[in-house]
């Protein structure tokens, strides 16, 4: 009896400790998600100045200006998703990317200062914005990993907790953003 | 920045006369430390055999082994530390200008106590602190400073004597970092995890209580080699980018002692576990000999080159 009992005590002890811990990786998750969306809002608030300042040069590429600005009124609306927001900004970091691309055939761009400027600020967002990424990414992994693995993935199962959505991370992104070649290239 | 080839070319022909008249006084050194070595080992053993002989006492005898030590290392250091100090001036200061003109070379000055423990790399208390061998200046707009530290830390035996234990001793490199961040990042080597494997050292890790949350990086090699911890994951990730991971580990490749990385107020703390000072000659090798040559410019030049490695010159925007 006296055995029955210490080891009910110890699974329940394991059993409020692997609760716990998936509380906290849950937890992690969110956290870290926040702070994501922090970062990105950040660089939706630059968008309306780089739209406004390339706009009377680029008359070529109004396409792109438009489709940026209709991602980034998208991507403030309330009430989205995590899967959303994780698919919305991969569309914007692509179109951001056009644009940059795009940049490059307007030399009277390198002059101006305005643009430099948030080309600048767009460049060390995406830097951060690629670290909350990766340590979002990280964190889910942990996460998952405790939601598959025995004996952490019984009481995953019993609390509900559920997969999340990765980023996917273009490992070409920082050179895609490199202004170096934009407008150093003299 | 000049490459180990025009170096040893440096030394072998613009240093060559000092080197000539160096080698020279090295050799009186070595001959004196041969002849005084036999002598004293010959002294030795007639009082070790007059002390067994008369007394039969081991203690004695192990009284005796530690006197001599002492008297030994005390000899030896008596009898170099001049070589030493004229080869760090003669030789080691040419070098380092020649490497770059900007670093300023001073054999007695070391990188600050307060700057060591900013550091956060070591938590232990410092009892002792000493170094020597400072290098300071501006690489490529990044100002750096560098020395040999010794830190040890006072412990005491079971019957009450005091000991020094070192904590750290080797090479303390700090530079200005080419990033703004507010919180503490340290890169440690993964010594649990190699030792006692992925579940009880990692669990060891995650459960260190003198640092801030063990952060896993989403590079395997890097996670193999070094534990990182920091109060705030995003920033963490923003230090440690994948390409820095790289740099570090290639870095760790090329030199065989392990490293500690610190991100502390804007700066970047590297410590070099070499257990030994940097630029100490050795007595018993010449210093024609070209491997030791190249030894010794090559653990100036690693140092140094830190800056490119980890391209700490590349201005990142915000920075500007």
């Amino acid at each position: 009896m006296q055995l029955f009992l210490i080891i009910i005590v110890i699974c329940v002890v394991f059993g409020i400790l692997m609760y716990n811990s998936l509380i906290g990786k849950k937890n992690q998750v969110d956290n870290i998600f926040a702070s994501v969306d922090t970062i990105l809002k950040k660089r939706f608030d630059l968008i309306p100045n780089l739209v406004a300042s390339v706009e009377k040069y680029m008359d070529h590429e109004k396409e792109i200006l438009t489709k940026v600005t209709q991602l980034r009124a998208q991507a403030m609306q309330g009430g989205l998703s995590d899967e959303e927001k994780i698919s919305l900004d991969a569309q914007l970091t692509n179109a951001l990317k056009s644009i940059n691309i795009a940049l490059e055939a307007y030399p009277d761009l390198k002059a101006n200062q305005n643009v430099i400027h948030l080309q600048q600020s767009l460049n060390e967002i995406e830097e951060q914005i690629s670290a909350a990424r990766r340590a979002y990414n990280q964190s889910v992994t942990d996460l998952h990993n405790a939601i598959e693995m025995f004996p952490t993935n019984i009481i995953a199962n019993i609390m509900g907790l559920k997969y999340r959505t990765l980023f996917t991370i273009n490992t070409n992104e920082r050179e895609n953003i490199n202004i170096n070649n934009l407008f150093n290239n003299k | 920045m000049k490459s180990t080839s025009e170096l040893t070319d440096f030394y072998y022909s613009e240093l060559y006369p000092t080197i000539l008249e160096l080698e020279k006084k090295r050799k009186t050194i070595l001959s004196k430390i041969k002849v005084h070595g036999f002598a004293g080992l010959v002294i030795f053993i007639v009082l070790a055999l007059m002390i067994i002989k008369n007394f039969g006492a081991h203690s004695l005898f192990f009284i005796l082994v530690i006197i001599t030590m002492a008297i030994v290392s005390l000899y030896y250091n008596f009898l170099t530390s001049g070589y030493n100090k004229e080869f760090k001036e003669l030789i080691i200061s040419p070098i380092i200008n020649a490497i770059n003109q900007n670093l300023e070379y001073d054999q007695e000055f070391f990188v600050s106590q307060y700057i060591f423990e900013r550091s956060d790399l070591f938590t232990h208390s410092i009892d002792k602190y000493s170094g020597n061998d400072h290098v300071r200046g501006a690489i490529d707009g990044v100002d750096i400073e560098f020395s040999n530290i010794h830190a040890q830390y006072k412990t005491r035996d079971s019957k009450g004597r005091e000991h020094y234990q070192t904590l750290f001793r080797g090479i303390f490199f700090i530079a200005k970092f080419n990033k703004n961040f507010k919180s503490k990042i340290i890169v440690l080597p993964d010594i649990a995890q190699r030792t006692l494997g992925n579940l009880l050292g990692g669990w060891l890790q995650a459960n260190n209580f003198s640092r801030d949350k063990m952060i896993k990086m989403d590079n395997p090699e890097f996670e193999k080699q070094f534990v990182v911890y920091g109060s705030d994951p995003i920033e963490t990730n923003y230090i440690l980018s994948h390409s820095i991971m790289q740099r570090i580990l290639d870095f760790q490749k090329k030199i065989s002692y392990p490293i500690f990385i610190s991100f502390v107020n804007n700066y970047i703390h590297i410590a070099v576990d070499t257990k030994k000072d940097l630029f100490a000659p050795n007595i018993f090798k010449s210093l024609l000999d070209f491997n030791q040559t190249a030894d010794y410019i090559n653990s100036i030049r690693n140092v140094i080159l830190l800056v490119e490695e980890l391209k700490l010159n590349e201005k990142l925007w915000r920075k500007i």
